[in-house]
C-alpha cells in the first residue's frame, strides 16, 4: 500500500514537472539561506563563547598582603556576586610573568632596584555578569573592595561580538522565513495543479471506495517529497560550500576571532533542516488540498 | 428474498437559483438480491439521479433509502467508503485513467484499496475474463474501441466481486453490435450471482432484454414490470 501511495505521489510530481521543480528550488534556497546564516551563527557563537571563557578582570591590589590575608581575601572575592573564579597573583608571581613575556630582553627587569608591580587578583566573570550591565556591577563591586586600588578590564566588546551574532541569527530567519512562505506558496500551487492532474483519480477513488486518508496521502506525500528534495539540495551546497570556503576562511578568523575551525552544522541541526523541508513540502501539499 | 435495494417515499428536489427541480417525486422500489432490473424512461426522467442516491453520490430531499443493509441517511464519511466498495458503478463513458493500461486501470481499484499485490494480478485477470478483454491487458485507453474501453470499465466494476452493479445508460456510445456484446457481458455478470440495475432511455432495450422494468416519467415511477 506504502508502495503505491509513494508510486502516486511520484507520478504526480512528474505531472507537475516545472512547478514541482520551482517548488523545489525555492525550498533548495531558503534552507539554504537558513542553513547557511546558522552556520555562520553557529560559529560566531563558538566565538563568542571563547572569548567568554578568556574575559579576565584584573584587580590590581594597594600593596601586597601576606599569603595567609591573601588567602582570606581570594575567598572573600570569590563570594562577590558574578564571580566565578578567582586567582591570586603576588609581586613575584607578577615579576616572574613579566620576563617570560619580555624573554630575551628579560634582562632590563634586572636592572630595577625594586619590583614595581603591584600584587592583583585576576577575576573570572561569571557567565550571567557577561553582559554590559552584569559587568559594569561586577567592576564596581570589585572597586569597592578596601584593599583594591584600580580595577581593569572589560566584556563589553564580547558583548558586541554576541550581539553581532545574535543580529545575524535574526537576519537569517528573516531571510529564510520569506522564502519559505515562497516555497510554501509555490509548493501549494504545484499541488493544486496535481489535484487538477489527478481529479480522475481522485473521482473514481472517490466512486470505488477509498478512505479519504488514500485519497488525500499522495498529496501530502508529494509535497513532502517536494520538500525532502529540497532540503537535500540545500545540504548539499551548503557541504560543498563549507568545505571549499572554510580552509580558505580559517587563516583569517583564527586571527580576529581566535577561532581555528570553522565548524559545520551539527547532525541534529542537520536533521532539523531536513525536518524543515518535509514539514515545508507536506504543509505546501495539505494547504492545497484545503484550498481544493 | 431480502430487499438489497429499498427505496421509500423519495423525493430528490434540485434548485437552479430560484427554481426547485423535482428530480423524483415519492419514488418507492425494492429491490432483492439477485435481480436483473432495468430502470428505462425517458431523457430527464430521473433515472441517474435515483442511481446516484443509491451509491451516496448524494442525498435525498426527503424519504429513505436502504442499499446493503446501509440506511444512507445516516452514514459516516467511512460507512460511505465501506457502500461503495460493495457496489460497481459504470457510467455512458468508461472513465479510464488515459494514462494507465487496461491491467493498470483496474488494478488500480485493488491498488487504492490496499489489496496484497500477489492477489491482483489473479483477480484483475478474472475480471479482464469476465468481459471478455485478457488479451488488451496491455493497451492504452486510447487503442481501444468504445466497446472495449467500456468492457474495461466493467472489470473495474466488478472486479472486487461486488453483490451489486449499477449501470447507468452503459450502452449510450455503442453501436449495436458493441451493444451487444456489453448486454451480454451484464448478463454474465448478474449470472454470477450479483444484483444489476441498468438504466437505460430505451425502451426497446428493455423489452429485449425480457427482465423486471421499472419505467420513470417526470421523476416517478409509472410502470413496475415483468
Ligand atoms: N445536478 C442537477 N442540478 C439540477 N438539476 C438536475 C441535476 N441533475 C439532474 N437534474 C434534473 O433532474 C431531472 C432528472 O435528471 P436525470 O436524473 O439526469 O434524468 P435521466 O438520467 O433519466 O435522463 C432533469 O430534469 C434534470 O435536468
Ligand atoms: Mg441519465
Amino acid at each position: 500500500m506504502l508502495g503505491f501511495l509513494i508510486g502516486e505521489a511520484v507520478r504526480d510530481l512528474r505531472r507537475a514537472g516545472r512547478v514541482a521543480v520551482s517548488a523545489v528550488v525555492l525550498i533548495t534556497l531558503s534552507l539554504a539561506a537558513l542553513g547557511g546564516f546558522w552556520l555562520l551563527s553557529l560559529n560566531l557563537e563558538r566565538a563568542v563563547a571563547r572569548w567568554r571563557e578568556r574575559v579576565r578582570v584584573i584587580v590590581y591590589l594597594k600593596r601586597e598582603p601576606a599569603p595567609s590575608e591573601a588567602k582570606a581575601l581570594v575567598e572573600r572575592v570569590r563570594e562577590v556576586p558574578g564571580v566565578a573564579g578567582v586567582l591570586y597573583i603576588s609581586k613575584t608571581d607578577a615579576l616572574v610573568s613579566l620576563k617570560q613575556l619580555l624573554g630575551k630582553d628579560a634582562s632590563v627587569v634586572a636592572q630595577l632596584p625594586a619590583n614595581p608591580l603591584p600584587a592583583s587578583l585576576e577575576v573570572t566573570p561569571a557567565a550571567a555578569a557577561a553582559t554590559p550591565e552584569g559587568a559594569r556591577a561586577l567592576l564596581e563591586r570589585l572597586s569597592a573592595l578596601p584593599e583594591a586600588d584600580e580595577v581593569a578590564g572589560s566584556v563589553d566588546w564580547v558583548e558586541r561580538l554576541s550581539q553581532w551574532q545574535r543580529l545575524l541569527t535574526t537576519i537569517g530567519l528573516g531571510i529564510g522565513v520569506v522564502l519559505a512562505v515562497a516555497a510554501l506558496l509555490t509548493v501549494t500551487t504545484a499541488t493544486t495543479l496535481i489535484l487538477h492532474a489527478r481529479r480522475q483519480e481522485t473521482e473514481i477513488m472517490r466512486l470505488v471506495g477509498a478512505s479519504e486518508m488514500t485519497i488525500r496521502l499522495p498529496l501530502l506525500l508529494q509535497g513532502m517529497l517536494q520538500g525532502l528534495t529540497g532540503a537535500v539540495i540545500a545540504l548539499a551546497a551548503l557541504v560543498a560550500t563549507h568545505s571549499v570556503v572554510a580552509p580558505r576562511l580559517e587563516p583569517l578568523v583564527n586571527i580576529t576571532l581566535d577561532l581555528p575551525q570553522l565548524a559545520f552544522l551539527s547532525p541534529i541541526n542537520v536533521l532539523a533542516l531536513v525536518l524543515a523541508g518535509a514539514l515545508l513540502g507536506g504543509l505546501g501539499g495539505w494547504l492545497a488540498r484545503a484550498k481544493a | 428474498m431480502p430487499a438489497m435495494i429499498e427505496v421509500v417515499r423519495v423525493w430528490k428536489v434540485y434548485s437552479v437559483g430560484p427554481v426547485k427541480v423535482p428530480a423524483l417525486s415519492d419514488v418507492c422500489l425494492r429491490i432483492t438480491k439477485g435481480e436483473f432490473v432495468v430502470l428505462t424512461g425517458p431523457s430527464g426522467a430521473g433515472k441517474t439521479t435515483l442511481l446516484r442516491l443509491l451509491y451516496r453520490d448524494d442525498l435525498p430531499t426527503e424519504g429513505d433509502i436502504q442499499v446493503l443493509g446501509y440506511d444512507l441517511g445516516r452514514l459516516r464519511q467511512g460507512e460511505v467508503a465501506a457502500l461503495r466498495r460493495s457496489i460497481g458503478v459504470v457510467f455512458q463513458d468508461a472513465k479510464l485513467l488515459p494514462v494507465r493500461t487496461v491491467y493498470e486501470n483496474v488494478a488500480f481499484v485493488l491498488r487504492v484499496l490496499g489489496t496484497p499485490r500477489r492477489e491482483i494480478t489473479q483477480r484483475v485477470f478474472d475480471a479482464l475474463r469476465v468481459v471478455g478483454l485478457s488479451s488488451r491487458a496491455q493497451a492504452y485507453p486510447a487503442q481501444l474501441s468504445q466497446g472495449e474501453a467500456q468492457r474495461a470499465s466493467l472489470a473495474r466494476a466488478i472486479v472486487r466481486k461486488p453483490p451489486l452493479l449499477l449501470a447507468d445508460e452503459p450502452t449510450g456510445n455503442l453501436d449495436q453490435a458493441m451493444e451487444a456484446e456489453i448486454l451480454d457481458v451484464l448478463r454474465d455478470i448478474w449470472a454470477g450471482g450479483t444484483t444489476v440495475v441498468l438504466a437505460t432511455h430505451r425502451a426497446d432495450l428493455a423489452r429485449m432484454l425480457r427482465r423486471r422494468t421499472i419505467t420513470l416519467g417526470s421523476g416517478r415511477v409509472v410502470k413496475d414490470e415483468g
